[in-house]
Order: structure tokens, then sequence, then C-alpha cells
């Protein structure tokens, strides 16, 4: 996985980095830049806002807490505005509380504040090809969230109706700690299609509207009519 | 009878206790002089114009003279039935009226004729040929037989025993004014007593109930016997000639030792005695007559009534008397004081029965087995009040229960919730102070770490180490707090990942082995800190590896080992192909100060989970191999 950036021409891929902390944001454009990748930088929702009216990225990199908003919303509108761009959320620790929201509204990454450069850069570039990046800890919560329980576990809210049998297995393999190749070899799949299922996943758990998010609520027992 | 309470007490009784045993007996008497004096009162009788009393009487073949009420023997063949002959004068203006011979009382049938014409058999009468029945009869005279002026009536009297036979004196007059008379004994001697055993009967059902539905209380039971036993026996009439059932009706005619035995059983009872064997021995006259009834039939039954029945209807009486009376005074029950006046004035009655039987009262009504009936009734009616009452108290009792229960149903929930609080205050604490110490192990001794290198400024590179190391351990601790249902597998799933990307800059392969299918046993016991502890474990062993053993491919192989006996269990090991180190004696390692304390971090590490750590090490690598217990410890017993 040493990735050798320079294999893959990215002049082409342009990405709004959105990150408040100037030497966090430094250090990721460095390695991004370095990946040769198009990078603007946002230290605020304003400054998001302003560069999206501009031009739509191909990826978008936010933060969750911004000083003045929510990464969340911006993820919500770029979705909406922008449907080919693909989202990725920085996050501190990776944790199932930030990530998820984000996937809720149609992030279909994260990215981990502390990755060595050159992950950083293999991840981006993972997810320009359609691969989805998954922790075992995310993976571990939303199979949590498929099994039904009396009481709604801490965390989140998310639905994860959509989701197929199969799905469940990758993300329970992916839990323990399997590698694609192994979960692939398992299930019968190829090993290249993994990737493709996260992602697959990351959009199945996505709450598209609002009509959306009231009829899921319904059907999970939210909302009684 | 009243005395023998009072002279059994007198003796060892305070005088207080004295006065009042006098009480008792001065009440009884008066209730049984009162008794008396009632008794004396003689029925109203039709005008003396129509009385007939100078009889002839023709006996055993000689005829005399006789005036009645008049007794004779206790018993006749039926041809040689002794017959009372007398003339009455029926005036030619009464030819339009009716006229009736009527006979108040007599023992035990009566045939009567009119100018020698039958017109009446008292037999047929099944209230009639009772000898303990004060049975009056009414005999219509058809009005062709009767003659203006002189008639002759004759009347023959029936006498089977086991009493004498009696013949009160005889009426013959106009119906209409005779049949008031009649009908007002009637009333008194025949209804009343069907009435009385009706509600006997009823009352039998209703205490026999009770007792079967609360077997702890035999006096319901011995009583509803009683009850049975009187309704039965006034049911039947004495048989008139001899069938299988003729015996059967005998003994239960003279069941009146049996009534007597189980009322006496009853008052026992209810005076609080406990029942005991030899109280069977109340039982044997009953037994003896019921025996002497079915073998002897009607004559052995009639034979033995006055020497077996009547004394043990007696002494019954008498022991009924006493032990209520006793009871009474000492126990102060109110039912047993009751229950003392009745039995007085059925004694009473009883003894006035008697001095009638022995004809030295020249009367005939007896009032023993009607005080008896009107007194079950009473008793029956009382214990059903008293059954009524206790049932009331019962539901006061089961609604007070209920609201007790409510309130400490209400006092628990409350109480539980606050322990559930408290529980999870305490709950939240211990896990408060695990998450200081582990940040402490951890991040906070990598952040001073931060701080000394900062401070030296020459070392960016030790800085980043550190601060990552600080960063994947506060990764780690979150990480452990996610409830992981007892699946270690899934805990080392993320460790994986972290391990991955650590040793990836070093360019140091991980090689993730899963033995069996299933990876690890799952410990539903698991808990958090154990976690901790087991991935801390494992990343000494890789922090070793990569600092120390110049490994170029590190295996992590993860298993389940089935036991010798007992359940399977887990063991990972972590084995590189660096160039180890040397053991020291102690397992220590002896590569220098800081693995040793790392190596005695993870003996102790191990220890607090309850696992095996076992260390090899030679010119092909490092081998570290933990054997999961088959149970974690609950509580972090081990000193760190």
């Amino acid at each position: 996985m040493n990735a050798s950036t320079s294999e893959t021409p990215a002049q082409a891929t342009t990405i709004l980095l959105v990150e408040d902390d100037a030497p966090t944001s430094w250090r990721l454009q460095d390695a991004l830049s370095n990946a040769g990748y198009q990078v603007r930088a946002a230290g605020t929702l304003g400054e998001a806002r302003a560069a999206l009216a501009e031009s739509a990225p191909k990826v978008l990199l936010t933060d969750l807490q911004l000083p003045d908003g929510h990464g969340v919303e911006l993820i919500r509108e770029t979705r909406a505005r922008f449907p080919d761009t693909e989202i990725m959320v920085i996050s501190i620790l990776g944790d199932e509380e930030s990530v998820i929201s984000a996937i809720t509204v149609g992030a279909t990454g994260y990215l981990l504040k502390d990755a060595f450069p050159t992950d950083i850069a293999a991840t981006v570039r993972d997810l320009v090809a359609g691969h989805s990046p998954i922790s075992a800890s995310i993976a571990r919560f939303i199979v949590r969230r498929t099994q039904s329980t009396a009481e709604p576990p801490p965390g989140p809210p998310l639905n994860t109706t959509k989701l197929t049998p199969r799905e469940i297995d990758i993300l329970w393999g992916i839990a323990k700690g399997f590698s694609y190749a192994e979960i692939a070899g398992h299930l019968g799949l190829s090993r290249q299609t993994v990737p493709g299922h996260i992602k697959s996943i990351y959009r199945k758990l996505e709450v598209h509207t609002r009509g959306e998010a009231v009829f899921e609520a319904v059907q999970q027992g939210l909302i009684k009519l | 009878m009243s005395e023998a309470p009072a002279s059994s007490a007198l003796g060892d009784v305070r005088p207080w206790r004295a006065s009042r045993i006098i009480q008792y007996v001065l009440l009884q008497a008066l209730l049984s002089a009162l008794c008396v004096l009632g008794l004396m009162q003689s029925l109203p009788a039709p005008p003396a114009e129509y009385r007939l009393t100078a009889f002839r009487l023709t006996e055993g073949g000689s005829e005399r003279a006789v005036t009645l009420p008049q007794f004779t023997a206790p018993r006749y063949a039926i041809e040689e039935s002794p017959r009372f002959a007398a003339q009455f004068v029926r005036p030619a203006a009464e030819a339009r009226r009716l006229w009736s011979v009527f006979l108040p009382r007599f023992t035990n049938g009566v045939e009567v004729s009119v100018n020698g014409v039958v017109i009446h058999d008292s037999r047929r009468d099944p209230a009639a040929n009772r000898p303990d029945r004060n049975t009056p009869q009414i005999a219509d005279i058809p009005a062709p037989l009767l003659r203006d002026g002189v008639n002759d009536l004759s009347i023959r009297l029936f006498v089977w025993g086991p009493i004498p036979g009696f013949l009160d004196r005889v009426w013959v007059g106009p119906d209409e004014v005779l049949r008031p008379y009649y009908d007002r004994r009637t009333l008194l001697f025949v209804t009343l007593p069907v009435v009385f055993s009706a509600w006997q009967a009823i009352l039998a059902v209703i205490l026999g109930i009770m007792w079967l539905m609360r077997r702890h209380e035999p006096a319901y039971g011995v009583l509803a016997a009683a009850m049975a036993t009187g309704f039965f026996q006034a049911l039947l009439q004495t048989p008139m000639i001899e069938t299988p059932f003729s015996r059967l009706s005998a003994v239960v005619i003279a069941s009146a030792p049996l009534e007597g035995a189980l009322v006496l059983t009853f008052t026992l009872l209810l005076a609080g005695w406990k029942w005991q064997r030899w109280w069977l021995v109340l039982f044997v006259p009953s037994l003896l007559l019921t025996l002497g009834g079915l073998i002897g039939g009607q004559p052995a039954a009639r034979a033995l009534f006055p020497f077996v029945g009547l004394p043990m209807v007696g002494l019954s009486l008498l022991i009924v008397a006493f032990v209520s009376g006793r009871s009474a005074l000492r126990e102060h029950n109110v039912a047993s004081f009751l229950l003392g006046c009745a039995v007085t004035i059925m004694l009473t009655c009883w003894i006035v029965d008697l001095l009638s039987v022995f004809q030295i009262v020249n009367n005939r009504i007896f009032t023993g087995r009607l005080s008896y009936s009107a007194i079950l009734v009473a008793i029956g009616a009382g214990l059903t009040w008293r059954f009524a009452r206790a049932l009331n108290q019962v539901d006061g009792f089961a609604g007070r229960l209920v609201a007790q229960v409510r309130e400490a149903e209400e006092k628990l929930k409350e109480s539980f919730a606050r322990e559930e609080e408290r529980a999870r205050a305490a709950a939240l604490a211990r896990e408060r102070a695990r998450l200081m110490r582990d940040l402490h192990d951890g991040l906070g001794g990598q952040l001073v770490s931060i701080v000394a290198l900062s401070e030296r400024g020459n070392a960016a590179a030790g800085i980043g180490e550190a601060a990552r190391a600080a960063l994947k351990d506060l990764r780690l601790v979150i990480d452990s707090m996610d409830d992981i249902g007892g699946d270690l597998m899934l805990a080392l799933g993320s460790w994986r990942e972290r391990a991955t990307a650590q040793l990836r800059p070093h360019g140091i392969a991980l090689d993730w082995q899963i033995a069996s299918t299933q990876g690890l046993p799952v410990h539903p016991e698991l808990r958090p800190w154990h976690v901790i502890q087991i991935v801390r474990i494992l990343d000494e062993a890789l922090t070793n590896a990569v600092k120390h053993a110049q490994a170029t491919r590190i295996t992590v192989r993860i298993e389940t080992v089935p036991g010798a006996e007992g359940p399977a269990h887990g063991c990972i090991t972590v084995a590189d192909d660096g160039r180890g180190f040397e053991l020291a004696a102690d397992g220590g390692g002896t590569a220098g100060s800081k693995t040793a304390r790392g190596l005695r971090n993870m003996q102790n590490r191990a220890a607090r989970c309850g696992a095996e750590l076992g260390l090899s090490s030679g010119a092909a690598g490092t081998q570290v191999k933990l054997v999961l217990p088959h149970r974690f410890p609950d509580s972090d017993t081990a000193t760190s």
C-alpha cells in the first residue's frame, strides 16, 4: 500500500479542503499537493461556500467543527448541488459519532488528521476511484445497528434497513479485522468489488431528503402516524 | 346440672372467680326456672262441655272405669291393644253441623270408632306415629253415623314402646269449635318441627360445605353431621311392618345418642379442645344401638333405647353444659356462654320430658326435641353469621393488604430507582476511575514526553512519534469503551488497522493469521478494561518488534485451542523475524532496561486479565504468546 502517487495523473482532481486549524490544514495541503492534487483551502463555512460558488471540486474534505457552523451543513449542501463531488470528513479519532453523522448526509469516507502523508493521498485517490475507506469500529457500529434491539443504542440515528445480507457480512468481516481479500475469499467475491460494496453501503445509509427522512423514521417506528 | 361446673371449679379458685361462677350458676337456675314455668302453662283447650274424660278401659280381658289422661303399659300386642270406650251426646239441634273427635295427645297410635264404625286410624299418619312428637289428631264423624242423643265412642290405643302408652283427654264436638285448637297444636308440634328440619337440612349443607373448604375447622363438619342426622331422623316414620328398610329406619329414628355425641364433640371443639382419639368412646352408645337395631330389628332398638339412648343424651347434655360453662367462665367465650344457656334450657326440657315418661308429671307434651331443634338451628345460624363476619374481616384485611402491598411496592420502586441510580453512579465512577488510569498510563506519559521533547527543541521527529503514540492510545481508550458483546475479535479488528498504519512507515509487513474459523471464543464477561490490557500487551509486543528487533515481518496468529478438559480458550501469538534478545532468569529481557520494564509490564497486564504470557526469543526472532483464560476475572485483583 506504499502508494506511489506519481503513477496516477492527479492534476485534473480538484480538492476543496475545509479545516480551521491552520497547522492541520497546512499538513493536509502539503500531503495532497505533493501527490499532485489541486487543493483549495477554506478555514470557515463561509469561505467554503464562497469557494463552492466559484466551481465544483472533485473532492470535498471537511472538518466537522467549524468556527461559523457545522461541517454537516456543508456536506449536505454540497451533496445536493454537486452530486458528482466525493465528500470525505476529516476526523481526529475516526469515531463513529462524527463519521456516521457525515455519512448520513452524504459523505462516503473519512480521513484521520494524523494519517501519514502517503496514506492521506492514497485514501483520496481510492475515494476518487470509487473505493470508500471504512474502519473496523465504523463497520462494527453499523452492523450493531442492523441487529434489532429493544432500546435504540446510543450514538447518531442510522437506518440500516436497506443493507443486504451480503453487505452486512462484509461489514462483519471488516469489524473483525479481516482484510478485503479474506472477506472476498470467504464470501466468494472478487477482491476488487469489496471497496465498491462499501461505497454502496455508505450511499444506502444516506438520508437524501426531508421527506425520505420522515419516511424512514416512520419505517423504523420512530414516528407514529 | 348447673352445679357441675361450680363444684368442680370451686376448690382452687380465687374469690372473684367464685363469684363469677355463682353468678353463672344463678343465671342458669333462673333460666331453668323460667323454662319450667313456661312448660307448666297448659295449652289452650276447647270448651269443657265437649270434653270426655270418663272412659271404660278394656285391657287384657278386664274392664274398668278410668279418667283421662291415662297412662298404660309400655307395650301391647296389636290384638291386645287397650280399648277406651265412652258415650257422648249429640243434641238434635246440632244435626246440621259437622262433628269431630279431637285427640290432642296419645301414644303411640289410635283407632277411633263411632257407633261401632272405624272413622280414623292415626298409624297412617307418618307424623302421628312417632312417640317423640306431640301430634294431635282430629277425625270428622260422617253425619249418617251420628244419632241424636247418645252415641258410642271407642278408641283403641296402640302402644309399641319404648315408653308407656298414654291417652290425653278427648273432645267430641262441632268441628268448627274443635278445629282451631287442633290447628294450633298442629302448627306447634307438626309444622314447626318440619320447618326446623328443613332449616337443619339447609344448615347441614352450608356447614358441610364450609367444612369441606376449611378442613382445619372440624367443628363445622361435626355440627353438619349432627344436623344431617337430625334431619334424616325427623324425615322417617316409624315402620309398622318388618321390611329390610324398617331396621334402618328404626336405627335412624333411634339416633338421638349419635346426635348427642356429635353435639358434644362440637361443643368440645368450639371450646377450643383438640380432637382426641379417645373421644370415639362418645360414639359407643350410638354404635351399640345401631348394631342392636340392625341385628335385632325394631324391637331391639326400642328395647335398647331407654337404657342406652336416654342416658347418653342426658350425659351429653350434662357434659355440654359443663364444658360450655367452663369455657364461658375461663375464656370469656361468648359463643360458649350462649351455648351454655341454650343447653340449660334443653336440659330442663329433657328432664321434664323424662318426668313425663316416668309418669311423674301427669302430662305428655315432649319439648326436649323441639328445643333441641330450635337451638341447633340457632347455633347453625350463629355460626353462619360468624363465618360471614369472618369473610367480611378477610375482605377488609385483603383490602388493607392490597393497599399496603401497593404502598410497599411504591416504596420498593422508589428505593429500587434510588438503588439503580446509585449503582449507575457507582459504575460511572468506576468507569471514570478506569478511564483516568488508562489515560494516565498511556496518554499522560506520552504528552509529558512531548512536553519534554519540545523543550529540548531539536527533536521534532521524537515529538511526532510521541504525539502519534498519544493519539493511538486515545483511540484505543475510546475504542475499548465500546460494547463489543464479549467478542474480542471486534477489538482486534480495530487493533489490526492501527497496527497496519503503525508498521507501514517502517516497511514491516503484518501477517494476520486467523487459525480457527471463529477466531477467538466469545466471552460474555469480557469488560473494557480486559480489552485495553490485552490490546496494550499486543501494542507493547509490536513496539518491541519495531524498535529493538529490526524485524521485517510480524505475524499475528489468532486461534482457539481446545482445552484438555473443560472449554476451549483463545490464544494470540505475536512473532517477529528479528534478531531476538536474551531472556534473563526472571523472564525479563536483558536487551535493555527499557525493554525489561516493558516485558514486566506485559506480564503484569496479562496477570490482571487472568491470561498467561509466554516469551521466547532466539536468533530466529521473538515470540510473545498470550494464552487467554477460560473466564476473565470480574475484578482487577492483581497488583499492578
